[in-house]
């Protein structure tokens, strides 16, 4: 590897797919192997026009290809999302902690997610269901604004459903004619019996607001904060605890996350902005 | 320590001038600022007294650097040996902070050490604290404690030298001709003025009192509003941090050259709007008196946190910077005064 902790791995797109109106996945061959912990990010170089942060949404498992689930949000994934098969890019990582998965074994991992969110999360549940006998079982609620904005629509309406011990509902907040499930924000189609809250863990991922809501409700439910694990959004630069943008109170987010649990920064003011 | 005697500077300068690229201060009317010496130049250089304006950092951690190029990968160059003259203990205490952020083991900032390893450092000890000087509040002292190569006391009949480790020491070994002997009487005169500024600079801070720990007091200034009440008098013009020689936030920007693609880093401001910002847009310190708060708490609690010393040296320079008229030192005695105020009130309760 570079002895120089800002210099990206130089790596290649080599495939796109559409997922949805404004997210888009790339597939990435960096020139070195990159092995990460599901959760963890990434910092993707464009050369000459900028770099952003992102959580791989492929498996650990895959370490040829990384894919990169990208919603067109600012300048940089404006431009990435304009980008052919065969573009250079860069990559710097993987950088974060990542999800605890191996705390999370004999438990049922409840997961919340929401639009893009379902990025890091299809890195998580790629990685859980390689092992899903050693956890009690994977509850995914998922919502998006509307069906076309559901990503990784294949797999996702098909296969993931049909995994024993996997159990799944998703929900739109706005329905179009074929659609026929259910309607409402996600936190509609939390219900407190979803799992055995004492010998579950709960997962959220999604934009800020969404997040927010799905986190208050699970506590209403009774679930701890500290059983409520968080993969928190911020501004990064680095990605390595030193330029300071990513701080929230006194944690790195790249480096002291980007998983929290709940309890960890509940204290903090504006966490959600 | 070791300590050796000499009875003008420019015959030391020249010396170190010899080895290596040497900045010194230069007198720019109200302060001081660091230039490249020039052995032939007529003017002397002038001891500075009091720290310069120009943060040490300048010297490890430029304003902008390239720091990965494509396709080819940039390894740091070879940074010639250098040599900067006239740190004061305060700036010593800032390399000491900017030292565990990016020497880090597990994240170590190439250019950084690279710079770092080939800097020799010459401090000396100061005479005439500004009114802003607050270090003694900070555990800083007039004089250097560690960290030196060389420090240099100035005295009536010329300058003491105290000799650092190895590299120092070999120093002087190489120039022994240039040096004397010190004697009791030259050291005790040092100790005095030593004592005289340190005396000086308790003066003048004899009003800063604190009821209790400065960590404690923004830790517990979370609903103060003291910050926005502040934030009416700052302009924004982010001058604190640029002159903080402990402040060290950077960002990343990518850049097109004719035959290849950069990364620079440069510094940045956490007291800059969009600073925390998203792509989205979402913001946790959209108000600036969050941003001041956030500065603080960095500075006295978090990094205390994590590194085991305050981000801050009490060097007072962002206090003359200050286009505005924020004062850290205020911000803090309001602090220190809401915090006994809310102490009374829950002895009362409590009562
Ligand atoms: S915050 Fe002000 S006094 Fe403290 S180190 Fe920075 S410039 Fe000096
Ligand atoms: S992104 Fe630079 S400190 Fe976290």
């Amino acid at each position: 590897m570079s002895q120089n902790l800002y210099q990206p791995i130089n790596s290649e797109i080599v495939d796109i797919v559409d997922e949805s109106p404004t997210i888009k996945t790339f597939v990435v061959v960096p020139e070195e192997k990159i092995k990460f912990k599901t959760g963890q990010f990434v910092e993707l170089t464009l050369p000459g026009e900028g770099e952003a942060p992102f959580t791989p949404s492929s498996s650990p498992a895959d370490t040829e290809k990384m894919d990169i689930t990208i919603m067109k949000a600012g300048r940089v994934t404006g431009l990435l999302h304009e980008c052919k098969k065969g573009q250079k890019v860069g990559i710097r990582g993987p950088y974060g902690n990542g999800y605890p998965i191996d705390d999370f074994a004999g438990k049922e991992v409840y997961i919340v997610g929401g639009g893009v969110g379902l990025a890091p999360i299809r890195s998580l549940f790629l990685t859980l269901i390689d092992r899903i006998k050693d956890f009690k079982s994977v509850v995914c609620r998922y919502g998006a604004r509307t069906p076309d904005d559901f990503i990784y629509k294949k797999t996702l309406f098909g296969p993931w459903q049909k995994i024993d011990g996997v159990h799944m509902k998703l929900t739109v907040d706005e329905a179009n004619g074929e659609w026929k499930d259910n309607v409402g924000v996600v936190t509609t189609i939390l219900k407190r019996d979803d799992v055995n809250i004492a010998n579950a863990v709960a997962v959220v991922c999604g934009p800020p607001i969404m997040m927010k809501f799905a986190t208050l409700k699970l506590l209403e439910f009774g679930f701890g904060a500290e059983q409520i694990y968080i993969s928190m959004e911020k501004n990064m630069s680095c990605g390595v605890g030193k330029c300071g943008h990513c701080m929230i109170g006194k944690y790195y987010v790249c480096k002291d996350g980007p998983v929290f649990t709940y309890d960890q920064i509940k204290d903090y003011p504006n966490i959600w902005d | 320590m070791q300590t050796v005697f000499i009875s003008e500077l420019k015959p030391f300068l020249d010396a170190v001038a010899e080895d290596m690229d040497l900045y010194v201060p230069k007198n720019a009317g109200t302060h001081y600022v660091y230039n490249r010496y020039d052995p032939a130049a007529e003017a002397p250089v002038e001891f500075n007294n009091i720290r310069t304006c120009t943060p040490i950092k300048e010297f490890l951690f430029p304003l902008r650097e390239l720091a990965a190029v494509f396709p080819e990968p940039l390894e740091p160059k070879d940074i010639k040996p250098f040599a900067v003259f006239g740190l004061k203990d305060c700036d010593l205490r800032s390399i000491e902070i900017l030292d565990k952020v990016f020497t880090e083991e597990e994240f170590e900032d190439p250019f950084y050490t690279a710079r770092r390893e080939k800097m020799f450092i010459i401090s000396s000890d100061c005479s005439e604290p500004a009114e802003s000087c607050f270090c003694t509040i900070l555990d800083g002292r007039p004089f250097a404690q560690s960290g030196f190569d060389l420090n240099i006391s100035q005295v009536k009949d010329g300058f003491i030298i105290e000799v650092g480790p190895q590299k120092g020491k070999d120093f002087i070994e190489k120039h022994s001709q240039l040096f004397t002997e010190t004697g009791e009487a030259l050291l005790s005169e040092r100790e005095e003025n030593r004592a005289g500024t340190q005396k000086q600079l308790e003066q003048n801070n004899a009003e800063l009192k604190f009821d209790t720990s400065i960590k404690e007091i923004v830790e517990n200034s979370q609903d103060s509003e003291v910050f926005d009440f502040e934030a009416q008098n700052c302009i924004e013009c982010q001058a604190c941090t640029r002159v903080c020689p402990t402040c060290h936030c950077f960002y990343l920007y990518d850049t097109k050259r004719e035959d290849y693609f950069g990364k620079m880093k440069m510094w940045d401001s956490c007291m800059r709007l969009a600073y925390a910002e998203v792509a989205g847009g979402a913001n946790p310190r959209k108000v600036l008196g969050d941003r001041i708060k956030h500065r603080l708490m960095h500075k006295f609690s978090y990094f205390l946190d994590r590194y085991g010393i305050d981000m801050c040296v009490g060097c007072g320079r962002c206090v003359d910077a200050e286009a505005g008229g924020v004062d850290i030192r205020e911000i803090l005695k309001k602090l220190n005064e809401e915090l006994k105020g809310k102490d009374k009130t829950k002895a009362k309760v409590a009562k």
